[in-house]
């Protein structure tokens, strides 16, 4: 298993966002977890990231843990995300965007930047290159050197995912990588998942489209409250009692 | 590097610039009064790139002037009371600001926006008061410490004259402007400009965003603990309100007016405003009111500062003529 969590829980105040949840995730897999809204799932997200600390529970990437760690530690041993909200740096051109994760291949600390050494001019020639490449890989190509602020919808999702690879990350986590596309712009993308899973990507997504979902995905979870009510391929998840009621149950109506 | 800056101001000739300036002036004129204005703007100048330098990551460091402070205290009693010579005491006055900017960076970059603003600010009057109120008999509390002796010799060279110590710090601050200026271009300004767009972007990008700020914390301490250094042994008296509020916030305004989305800003900021800071000399204490004023105005209509009236120039010039001048979006074209 390249992820495992281990009744993971996080509690705000009174309620409890995640209730000891586990589940594993297998390398080389693109794993669903769904929900209705306010089930736990960003809150999931941002447990296995580091972004808040968890009450409860444990985290094993690649049967270290990471849970406690810094974010940054967390990407650095090779898990990246995307946000909900898409988050860019609005100001700096799409190739910037992905240049500042690019450890791979970057320098890192204080004396390179300063001295400016043939070997740091090098390194960063190749993370530029490497960038311009995954760049085109993801259909932005011809945008790199554009302000990413003043992109369309279609290309910020996509930088956003393009800035999570730079890192080299084993394991991409998604929040809604298809939410505000059109139809098309859905296939592409979800078509863009399933070349990274080809490669050797894992994936973990959120998303709200169902159709989407049990189309790309080999595991799907269902949180409700908190809690994990179910988890197996998208065939079984659509026949299952639990998650019908609690999509089409008090819930939400038409989620 | 891609051009984050405006693309004619190259960093090398960016530099050369500067340098060139800096070696011109005394071919100009020895006058005293013009060398002792000269040699401000050069101290200022280490100040307000180091003080952008923390600006770039979205921290606005109200105690920057306490460690150009405590490298002057620093260094001015090491040389009066124990005889050390300034060419050792310049080192180990900006490594002692730097090496207390560690722990209270680690306190106040816990914080960010108006706390760390409010924190640094608290963190400036307490050096100011300690030096005014504590060890009236080492810091000369009120009165101020006098009697601190001009750098003296080096290499053959007795650096006391007006137009040696304007070289002395016209060498200190070309090291820190290329320096400064070499990490605004690389990586690390790369950065710390995506720090100041989204904080927690940058952290799950790989990043230790607390590190990263904690590091520009201590070089611009270091930098500022510099110029403290040459300021006791330049002016040879120092008093506690010499790094209190006032000069803080026209460090502020300098910086502010130049412009600190780029690292030409402060080069700017600097030279017009000590020169106009020169020319309002005669206002005396009104001086701060007329800052506060162009500070206001330039919030209100050059937000970008000075080092980006060009660029805006050309964007006013392209609405009120349409496209005669560039199609619109041509900047933008990859």
């Amino acid at each position: 298993m390249l992820l495992e969590l281990r009744g993971v829980s996080r509690r705000f105040g009174g309620l409890l966002a995640v209730s000891d949840l586990s589940m594993a995730i297998g390398a080389g897999t693109i794993h669903g977890l769904i929900g209705p809204n306010g089930a736990g799932k960003s809150t999931a997200f941002n447990l296995i990231t580091g972004v808040i600390p968890l009450t409860a529970g444990e985290v094993l990437f690649k049967r270290e843990r990471i849970s406690g760690l810094r974010p940054s530690e967390i990407c650095r041993r090779g898990i990246a995300r995307t946000f909900q909200a898409t988050a860019l740096f609005r100001e700096y051109t799409v190739l910037q965007n992905v240049l500042i994760g690019a450890h791979l291949v970057a320098a890192r600390g204080l004396g390179p930047a300063l001295f400016w050494s043939r070997g740091y001019r090098e390194r960063e020639r190749r993370a530029r290159e490497r960038g311009r490449a995954l760049l085109s890989s993801l259909g932005l190509g011809a945008v790199a050197g554009r302000v990413a602020g003043q992109l369309p919808h279609r290309d910020q999702k996509a930088l956003a995912l393009a800035m999570a690879l730079a890192t080299g990350a084993e394991l991409v986590i998604l929040d809604e990588p298809l939410a505000g596309l059109t139809d098309q712009e859905k296939t592409e993308t979800t078509n863009v998942l399933r070349r990274l899973k080809e490669q050797g990507v894992t994936v973990l997504l959120v998303e709200h489209d169902m159709k989407a979902v049990m189309g790309v995905c080999d595991t799907v979870t269902v949180l409700d409250h908190g809690v994990r009510i179910a988890e197996g391929t998208p065939r079984e998840i659509q026949a299952n009692p639990a998650v019908i009621e609690a999509y089409l149950g008090a819930e939400e109506p038409g989620a | 590097m891609e051009p984050r800056q405006p693309a004619a101001v190259t960093p090398t000739v960016g530099v050369a610039l500067i340098t060139l300036a800096i070696a011109a002036l005394p071919l100009l004129t020895r006058d005293s009064y013009y060398l002792d204005v000269a040699t401000t703007i050069l101290m200022n100048l280490t100040l307000t790139m180091s003080f952008r330098l923390q600006v770039s990551t979205g921290q606005i460091n109200m105690a920057h002037i306490s460690f150009m402070g405590i490298g002057a205290y620093t260094s001015a009693l090491l040389v009066t009371r124990l005889g050390l010579p300034f060419w050792a005491t310049l080192w180990v006055g900006a490594l002692i600001a730097a090496l207390l900017a560690v722990p209270i960076g680690s306190v106040a970059l816990r914080v960010s926006g108006p706390y760390y603003f409010l924190i640094t600010f608290a963190f400036s009057e307490v050096v100011r008061l300690f030096f005014n109120n504590f060890f009236e008999d080492l810091f000369g509390g009120p009165s101020g410490l006098v009697g601190i002796p001009k750098p003296g010799r080096l290499l053959g060279m007795t650096f006391n004259s007006k137009l040696a110590l304007y070289w002395l710090m016209a060498a200190i601050c070309v090291v820190v402007v290329v320096a400064l200026v070499r990490l605004d271009y690389s990586r690390f300004g790369l950065t710390a400009g995506a720090i100041r767009q989204a904080d927690p972007v940058v952290e799950t990008l790989g990043v230790n965003v607390f590190q990263f700020k904690l590091t520009t914390f201590v070089l611009g301490s270091f930098v500022a603990g510099l110029a403290g250094v040459f300021f006791a042994h330049y002016r040879q008296v120092l008093h506690s309100s010499d790094f209190g509020l006032e000069p803080m916030v026209l460090l502020v305004v300098f910086t502010v007016i130049g412009g600190t989305g780029s690292v030409w800003g402060p080069v700017i900021g600097t030279i017009v405003m000590t020169l106009a800071s020169e020319l309002l000399r005669e206002l005396h204490h009104y001086e701060i009111l007329v800052f506060g004023a162009v500070l206001i105005l330039t919030m209100l209509f050059a937000p970008e500062g000075l080092v980006a009236l060009p660029s805006a120039t050309r964007r006013l010039l392209r609405r009120l003529f349409g496209r005669a001048t560039e199609p619109a979006g041509a900047r933008l074209a990859p």
